[in-house]
Parts: structure tokens; C-alpha cells; sequence
């Protein structure tokens, strides 16, 4: 099997269902086609380049950012306004088709997410893959996440970089 | 023998002339409470899987279930198995939520099997030694001696004999509960939580009736706040005497150990100590035991070789403990029918010939279900092997440790398979080079906790945990700290002298550490935590596992936060109160305060007291490492009593959180039944079931989830403080959130009182009235109106 879609930790395999191998290509379609789309940042995301990369691709395609953990100071430090919630707080209004989401807008239809804890993240991932038909989720962390409805696959540092420069353009 | 034929009554009889008959027992006047005086039953004596359903649904509206799959499917039933994703049904009807609800459920049943089965073995042993009617007696200072019996069962246990009772009406509970889990019966996710919500409270009710027997039968402390502080950690057993180790739950085989080293007087001569709970009981039993650490330590210990004997009885021990054994030629005595490990059953053997075949290495362990014989059998093999064994060369030096890191390929599985991804990979190269320092780093302050899937993995067979092992050997001077003996129950003064202060919100909150090791970042994250909320004034209770955390830690000065802190639950006390059982008397102090402090009456009178902990008693737990299916228990229980829990990141792989909606404004309302108005409440406690994703969201959480609807205004001021200082801390910023929490402007607190009437203004807040008697049960009567409705 390819190493590249087997989810990162392996066993959070939990069914038949199995997220879409993305690159950043179709990870901007997707971007492109969304109305509403949201991106969440974890704890994970701590320093740069990782930050500044995450900065640029929340600008360019004008997303909304929910922080978890503690990344709300982390990117407040930098000057950064986001908005915070738990990771489970965020999942559970997502899940709600009647949630007006970040911007009192309406619901999202796209959730990126990058940076959570693998393990929880994943458990988010099955959240909304059971729970929420109206949107879709993308992880763009350097991980395999099954549970994601598209996700970019395992790699090392260097690949990931890479991947990350290429969501700051269209 | 003469036959006199009952008398026929009119229908009525029995009930107008109000008399009870019962076979076997004598039922007498209950009292309750200091007064003495005979109180009425509640509405819910001995209530049934369905009695406290209402009460249930009403914590759901508020708090709903919130679902995160750990698997697609279901997999119990040969239809199976049955893909539940994108609205599927399973071959029987059974939906992903339903079936989500269905495994917490079972989880729940399972954990309070563990507990209750554990207590049931316990009772009965304890009343073969003690007799039935062994008093049970907590001391001068605690008369509310069992909150949760009183609550559930109607009355006050006396003798050993009386919890038969409760532990009679547990188990039929908790039978009922594991037949919803079978195919085709309960169709209703909600209905699968409000049993799990009971299987929950059947946990409780076990736990106090295991802790309250050992406590009285086996003399342990009774509500001492200055217990004694007693040795822990891997360096504290004398390596060069035998050791016997005790892993596990149940202290009768330990307890069986002591006894024999003390009757046949050989304190001097023998290491006795303990992992996990076993560990916490010895000691509460005999302070001479030592405390080798929680859970985390297991494969540690074990594969360092320094136990000759093992002694094994339930819950939360390695199923590989045999073989584990067996690799450094340790003994393995397994002592309940929980855990038998295919060992031969020499219960009815003498116990010399027990030890010649395991000396002789004729057997591979023994099954012996008699307390008495394991300490004899236990004692009398380590004393002979111990010197043989310290012969023995268990784990690889430090150039073999080298040496076998050289075989690593570098293909990173180790930390893919690692419950945390930690750098196990990175530690092993680093280990090839000669640099220990990356394995140390793991290896200190538990942030690996030695589960062993890496190892599993390895296609080199590195023996990553043995390396692990032996990294530790190397620091055992500094594996000395301590830990004060569980005290058992809080003491109704104790209750007397806070319950006012916890219930106006002067003291601000009860914070309850509770839970194992699957820590997301290493065990200091607890007693950090712990240290937070004891520097600021909150009374910190703590057991299991949890309790041995806290004690690992050494502040800035060398000191543990047992050496500096009191016992006493008070503000800034540090509380252990036990074991796992010993949880029970946790929701039992917030118990004693609904009764000892606002005079509720317990017997059949769960909802009112849940409902008063619920709005009034600003307590919290944290199961910031919980791992199993007896964590899940508790914390559910607990939960129905009102009481939120924070769990750590792994806590979602339990399936289901409690979840409320602070933009649902409607789902606060509160019914003030001092007035008869609905008042618009606040979001307190915001979430019943919460897991945070590191410490630094679950400290901030946990201070919001200490507010209640019922503090006074200085009480309010005094834990907004908190949360406002905790969120500029953590997270940098004065929390947006704040003016919910505000109801009039003397709730605000003064130091940040310009910053948040900064955001009262923004957000357009306006006063409200403050509930005189919040509560969320519904009037007996139609309310008079709503007030100050917006």
C-alpha cells in the first residue's frame, strides 16, 4: 500500500470510508469553489516558516481563521486576530447546519485545517464526516488524515514546504 | 407447628395504616443528617434504569451528546460488520449516533463492573474476616459517612453486612444496563446515554461501597487531612532486599503481603511496594509500602527486573505480565478471577509446596485466591530468590544499548505507532551515536509511558523499552518524591467550614485531578495544573493515578506539592483522597455540602441534590490522562451528578462529549424556585463533558467551568478574576466571553474592571436578575413569569 495515504497514526483507520489524496492543485480548486470556507489553525502551528505560511494563505484566499489550544496566542502575539474556540467547541457548531458561522454569515462549506494534534484532529475529522453533509473538510498538515474528506499525504519537511508555498497563489 | 392462614385486609389496609414489611431485613426509622430525626423518603429510593430519565434529558437539552466516531462500524452482531457512514443503518436498524451512544454505554458498564466487582470481592472478603456486622464507623468527625448510599439506597449503611444492600441493587442495575447493549433493544442515542448516564452512577455507588469497607475493615485513614506523607518512586525500594510488587486495584492480596512480612517480622528484610492503585491502598494500609508510581511505570519496573515477585490482581495491569515476567525469571502470583493468566489454581495447596514449584521453576506463576497464602507464598519465594536473581544481568549496558540502536533503519513506524507520535525514532539514532540525552528526555517525566507499541513495531526488534528501562536505572537518585496517604472521605466539618464559602463562590472552585497516565505531553502537565489552582486559593482533590502525578513533581525549591501543601480541604489544600474507589467520595463532598450546608435531605432524593450541585457547587474534574473504560465511568457519573469534567485530547477516542451552546441563550434559562420566575442564566458550567487539546485550553477551561449560577456577586468577581488572569496568561487576551458571565456590574472584578466594561459596552450587555434558587428541574407549580426576559 502507499505509504502516502496510509493515516498517519495507522490506527485511526475507522472504516471504509477514506479521505481523497490531495494536492495543493485540487486543494485550491476546492478553496476556489467555496463560498464560506473556514481555516482552523491547532497548537501546532508554533513558529515559522510553518506561521508565516499559514498567515499568507489565510490572506490570499481571504479565510477566516478559528484558532484551538493555545494558537490564539501564539498568532495574537504575532498581531494576528483570529478567532477561538476548543477544538471540540468548533467541530460541534460546524456540525450544525444552522450555525451562522464565524462571520454571523451562515454555515461554512469548506473547513481547512491545519496544525490540531493528530489524534483529536482525527476525531474532529469523524465528527464531521458523520455528522456535517454540508461541508467538506481539508487538512493540509503534513499528515495523512483519513477522516478528512481531502487531505494531503504523509511527507517530510522539506515536500510540505513546498506544498504550503504553493497554496499562497492561485 | 401451627398454620394460621393469613387474615384477608381490605385493599387499603396496608396503606392506611402506613406499614412496611420486608423479608430479611428489618426496616427501621431512617435518620438522616446531624439532627437525627427521621426524614422523609424522596421520590427515587433505589432508583431504576429509567426513574432518573427525565433528569437526564434535561442535562442533554442542555449539554447535548456530541459524537466523534472512533469507528465506522459495528462490528458485535454476525450481520455485521455494518458501514454506519452517510446516514447507513446497520442490518438491525442501529444508526452511527445510536451506535456511538451504544459503546459509551457498554464502556460505562464495563467500568462500573470493574469497580463494583472489585468492591463485591472486597465486602465479601472483609466480611469473612470481620464478620457481618463489623461496624462501620468513620470517626468522630464524619457522620454523613456514605452520601451516595444515603442518596441512592434511602438509608445509612451500619455494618459491613448492610452495603450487601446496595451492592445487591448495583449489580441488578448494571445487568439491566449491559442487556440494552445486545442487538436489537434500545434504538435511541439519548436513551443509550441516560443508561450510560446510570451506569455512570452505578460506578459511584460501587466505588463508595469498596472504599468505605477497606476503610473501616482495614483501618485505614478516616478523613485524616494529615495522613502521612509516604515514600514514592522508582528509587526508594532497597534493591539490595527482596521485593515483592504489588500491581492492580484490590488491596486484600497486598494487604496479605504485609501481614505475613509483619507477623513473621521481617519489616527489615522485604521490599514491599506498588504500582497503580494497589500502590495507594498498601500504603493507606501499612505507611511502610512504597510507592513505586501510577500506571505509567509498569513496563519500567518491570523490565529493570528489580521485583522478584509479582503480585497481580485486577484492573489496569499489563496482560502481558507473565511473559514479562518470565524474561528476567521473576514469579507471577495472580490472585482474582478477574485476572488467572492460564496459571494453575493452587488456592487449596500448601503453601510450601507452592513455593518449591516456583522455585524449581516447575510452574510459570500460581493462581491463589486466598490473601493469606499469597503473602506467605509470595514472601517465602522472593526471600529465596531474591539472591539469585540479583545475579542476573537484565538489561543491556549502555554500549549494548549503543550497539542495538545501530540496527534502527530509520523507518520512523516507531513514532507513527506512539499514542503521542513522541521522537521515539530520533531518540534511538540519537541513542547509535552515543547521545542519550534525546531518550532521557523521553524518558523523564513519563512523556513516554512505556505502552510498548513502538517496540511492537520495530521490524529490528530493537528492544526500545528495555533501553527505556535502563536510561531510568541510570537516574534512580532522582526517582525519590512523595505522596500523602489517601485519606478516604472529607470529614462533615471540614463541609461545615466550606460548603458556604464553595457555594457563594468565595472559595473559587473544587478542582479533582483524577485519572490515569495517557498523558498527551508528559506527566508534569498535571501538577502544573494542580500547582495553578492551589497558588490561587481553589481546593485541589486528587486520587489514582493522578494522585502519584502530582507527587513526581518538585517545584523550584525541591519541594513536592504534598510537602507543601495541607491536607485539609480547604482553600489551597491538597486532598488525596485514594485509590480509584476512593473517587466516590469526591461527588461525595459536593454531596455532604447540599446537605450538611443547605440541609437537602439524600435519602430517594437524587435529582434535587443533583440539580443543587449542578447551579450551586463550583466543582470541576480533570482526567487529564484517562484511559479506560472504569475512566469513562466515572467521569459519566459523575457528570450526572452535576459535576463538568475536563478531559486531555485522548478523552475524545471515548466517543462522546457533553457539549453545551453558549449561542443557544435559551438552553441557559434557569427556573428560580425561590421566586417561581425563569431568569436568563449564564453558561455555568459551560460544558458537562469537555476535552481540551493541551494544558494550557484545559487550565482556562477548567476556571470558567468553576462558575455557577448561585455565586454571589464577590464570589462571581472572585472566579472571573481567575478566568480573566488564566485567559490573559494562556491565551493573551481578556476572554470576549466575559460578559455573559456578568449579571450586575458588582459581579466584574476591580482589577480588570475597565477592560470588561469595555466589552459589556460592545457587546451591548445589560443587567439581569441573579437567580435566588437556580435550578433546572421544573416548577412544581406554572411559573409566575419570566423576568427581566431577554
Amino acid at each position: 500500500m502507499n505509504e502516502r495515504i496510509i493515516p498517519w497514526q495507522p490506527t485511526v483507520i475507522a472504516g471504509p470510508k477514506q479521505a481523497m489524496l490531495v494536492t495543493p492543485e485540487t486543494a485550491k480548486m476546492m478553496l476556489k469553489k467555496a463560498k464560506r470556507p473556514l481555516f482552523v489553525i491547532g497548537p501546532l502551528v508554533t513558529g515559522d516558516p510553518i506561521m508565516k505560511l499559514t498567515m499568507d494563505i489565510s490572506e490570499h484566499w481571504d479565510l477566516p481563521i478559528v484558532t484551538t489550544g493555545d494558537a490564539y496566542k501564539t498568532f495574537g502575539d504575532r498581531g494576528i486576530k483570529t478567532t477561538r474556540y476548543g477544538v471540540v467547541e468548533i467541530v460541534n457548531l460546524l456540525k450544525d447546519p444552522d450555525w451562522k458561522g464565524i462571520k454571523g454569515e451562515g454555515q461554512h462549506d469548506l473547513v481547512m485545517f491545519i496544525g490540531c494534534i493528530y489524534y483529536i484532529a482525527s476525531q474532529g475529522l469523524s465528527t464531521l464526516k458523520h455528522f456535517a453533509p454540508h461541508l467538506k473538510t481539508l487538512t493540509i498538515c503534513k499528515f495523512f488524515h483519513s477522516n478528512a474528506d481531502a487531505s494531503f499525504p504523509n511527507m517530510n519537511d522539506d515536500e510540505w514546504l513546498k506544498y504550503l508555498e504553493k497554496m499562497k497563489s492561485d | 407447628m401451627i398454620i394460621v392462614a393469613p387474615k384477608d385486609f381490605k385493599e387499603d389496609f396496608w396503606k392506611s395504616k402506613d406499614i412496611k414489611i420486608s423479608i430479611g431485613d428489618i426496616v427501621q426509622d431512617e435518620v438522616s443528617g446531624e439532627s437525627g430525626e427521621p426524614v422523609e423518603m424522596g421520590p427515587t429510593p433505589k432508583p431504576h434504569v429509567t426513574d432518573l430519565r427525565e433528569w437526564d434529558m434535561k442535562l442533554m437539552e442542555r449539554y447535548e451528546p456530541f459524537y466523534a466516531p472512533f469507528c465506522d462500524m459495528c462490528c458485535l452482531c454476525t450481520y455485521g460488520k455494518c458501514d454506519l457512514t452517510a446516514g447507513k443503518k446497520g442490518a438491525c436498524g442501529i444508526d452511527i449516533k445510536a451506535q456511538q451512544a451504544r459503546m459509551v454505554l457498554l464502556a460505562c458498564c464495563i467500568g462500573a463492573a470493574a469497580h463494583s466487582a472489585h468492591a463485591r470481592h472486597l465486602l465479601e472478603h472483609l466480611i469473612e474476616k470481620k464478620g457481618n456486622d463489623f461496624p462501620i464507623d468513620l470517626g468522630m468527625n464524619i457522620d454523613i459517612e456514605a452520601p451516595i448510599i444515603r442518596t441512592l439506597i434511602g438509608k445509612a449503611p451500619k455494618t459491613l453486612g448492610d452495603l450487601r444492600e446496595a451492592m445487591d441493587y448495583m449489580e441488578e442495575q448494571n445487568l439491566h444496563l449491559l442487556s440494552a447493549c445486545h442487538t436489537g433493544q434500545e434504538g435511541s442515542s439519548v436513551d443509550f446515554e441516560s443508561k450510560a448516564l446510570h451506569a455512570g452512577l452505578m460506578d459511584n455507588l460501587g466505588k463508595e461501597i469498596g472504599d468505605i469497607a477497606q476503610i473501616v475493615a482495614l483501618d485505614m485513614p478516616k478523613g485524616d487531612e494529615n495522613a502521612p506523607l509516604v515514600e514514592m518512586g522508582m528509587g526508594t525500594v532497597d534493591r539490595d532486599k527482596p521485593i515483592v510488587l504489588c500491581i492492580g486495584h484490590n488491596v486484600s492480596s497486598g494487604a496479605g503481603v504485609i501481614d505475613y512480612v509483619e507477623e513473621e517480622g521481617l519489616e527489615d528484610n522485604v521490599e514491599v511496594c506498588g504500582i497503580c492503585c494497589a500502590a495507594i491502598d498498601i500504603t493507606r494500609y501499612n505507611q511502610h509500602a512504597k510507592v513505586i508510581g501510577p500506571i505509567s511505570k509498569q513496563l519500567k519496573f518491570i523490565r529493570s527486573g528489580v521485583a522478584d515477585v509479582i503480585v497481580v490482581d485486577e484492573q489496569c495491569i499489563r496482560t502481558d505480565v507473565l511473559e514479562e515476567a518470565k524474561n528476567n525469571q521473576a514469579k507471577v502470583i495472580a490472585t482474582t478471577d478477574k485476572m488467572c493468566l492460564g496459571l494453575p489454581n493452587l488456592t487449596d495447596e500448601d503453601a510450601d509446596k507452592i513455593v518449591a514449584q516456583l522455585i524449581n521453576n516447575q510452574i510459570e506463576g500460581a493462581l491463589i485466591l486466598n490473601s493469606d497464602k499469597v503473602g506467605e507464598v509470595a514472601t517465602k519465594v522472593a526471600m529465596q530468590i531474591a539472591d539469585d536473581r540479583g545475579m542476573l544481568k537484565l538489561l543491556p549496558d549502555m554500549d549494548e544499548i549503543q550497539e542495538l540502536a545501530k540496527e534502527c533503519t530509520e523507518c520512523g513506524w516507531c513514532t507513527r505507532v506512539c499514542p503521542n507520535s513522541i521522537p521515539i525514532m530520533e531518540a534511538v539514532m540519537g541513542a547509535s551515536e552515543g547521545d542519550f540525552s534525546k531518550m532521557e528526555a523521553l524518558y523523564d517525566n513519563d512523556v513516554c509511558y512505556t505502552c510498548g507499541r513502538c517496540e511492537q513495531e520495530c521490524e529490528r526488534d530493537i528492544p526500545i523499552m528495555s533501553m527505556m528501562a535502563k536510561i531510568g536505572e541510570n537516574k534512580l537518585k532522582e526517582q525519590r518524591f512523595n505522596m500523602r496517604a489517601g485519606r478516604g472521605p472529607i470529614q462533615d466539618v471540614e463541609i461545615r467550614k466550606v460548603g458556604a464559602p464553595i457555594v457563594l463562590g468565595d472559595i473559587p472552585g473544587v478542582i479533582a485531578f483524577v485519572g490515569c497516565t495517557n498523558y498527551p505531553e508528559g506527566a508534569q502537565d498535571v501538577a502544573k495544573m494542580a500547582k495553578e489552582f492551589l497558588e490561587r486559593n481553589y481546593i485541589v482533590v486528587t486520587s489514582g493515578c493522578g494522585a502519584m502525578t502530582i507527587g513526581e513533581y518538585r517545584d523550584e525549591e525541591g519541594n513536592t506539592l504534598y510537602e507543601k501543601y495541607s491536607g485539609d480541604f480547604d482553600a489551597k489544600g491538597l486532598v488525596n483522597v485514594g485509590s480509584c474507589v476512593s473517587n466516590a467520595h469526591i461527588p461525595g463532598a459536593c454531596i455532604k455540602i447540599a446537605n450538611i450546608f443547605a440541609k437537602k435531605p439524600l435519602e430517594g432524593n437524587f435529582e434535587e441534590i443533583s440539580d443543587y450541585i449542578l447551579n450551586r457547587v463550583g466543582a470541576c474534574g480533570v482526567a487529564w490522562g484517562a484511559y479506560s473504560q472504569k475512566a469513562a465511568a466515572i467521569a459519566t457519573g459523575v457528570n450526572r451528578w452535576g459535576i463538568p469534567v475536563v478531559l486531555g485530547p485522548h478523552g475524545t477516542k471515548y466517543r462522546r462529549l457533553y457539549l453545551g451552546r453558549t449561542d443557544k441563550e435559551e438552553t441557559w434559562q434557569l427556573n428560580d424556585m425561590r421566586t417561581g420566575n425563569v431568569v436568563n442564566g449564564e453558561p455555568a458550567p459551560e460544558h458537562l463533558l469537555y476535552a481540551a487539546e493541551n494544558r494550557e485550553e484545559a487550565t482556562v477551561e477548567i476556571a470558567k467551568l468553576c462558575i455557577r449560577p448561585n455565586d454571589t456577586s464577590k464570589g462571581r468577581q472572585l472566579k472571573l478574576n481567575h478566568y480573566i488572569d488564566l485567559h490573559k496568561k494562556y491565551f493573551g487576551t481578556i476572554p470576549e466571553d466575559v460578559y455573559k458571565f456578568v449579571r450586575v456590574q458588582k459581579d466584574i472584578p476591580i482589577t480588570y474592571k475597565k477592560d470588561v466594561m469595555d466589552i459589556l459596552e460592545e457587546k451591548g450587555w445589560e443587567p439581569r436578575a441573579i437567580p435566588q434558587e437556580p435550578s433546572i428541574r421544573d416548577f412544581k407549580e406554572e411559573p409566575k413569569k419570566k423576568a427581566n426576559g431577554k
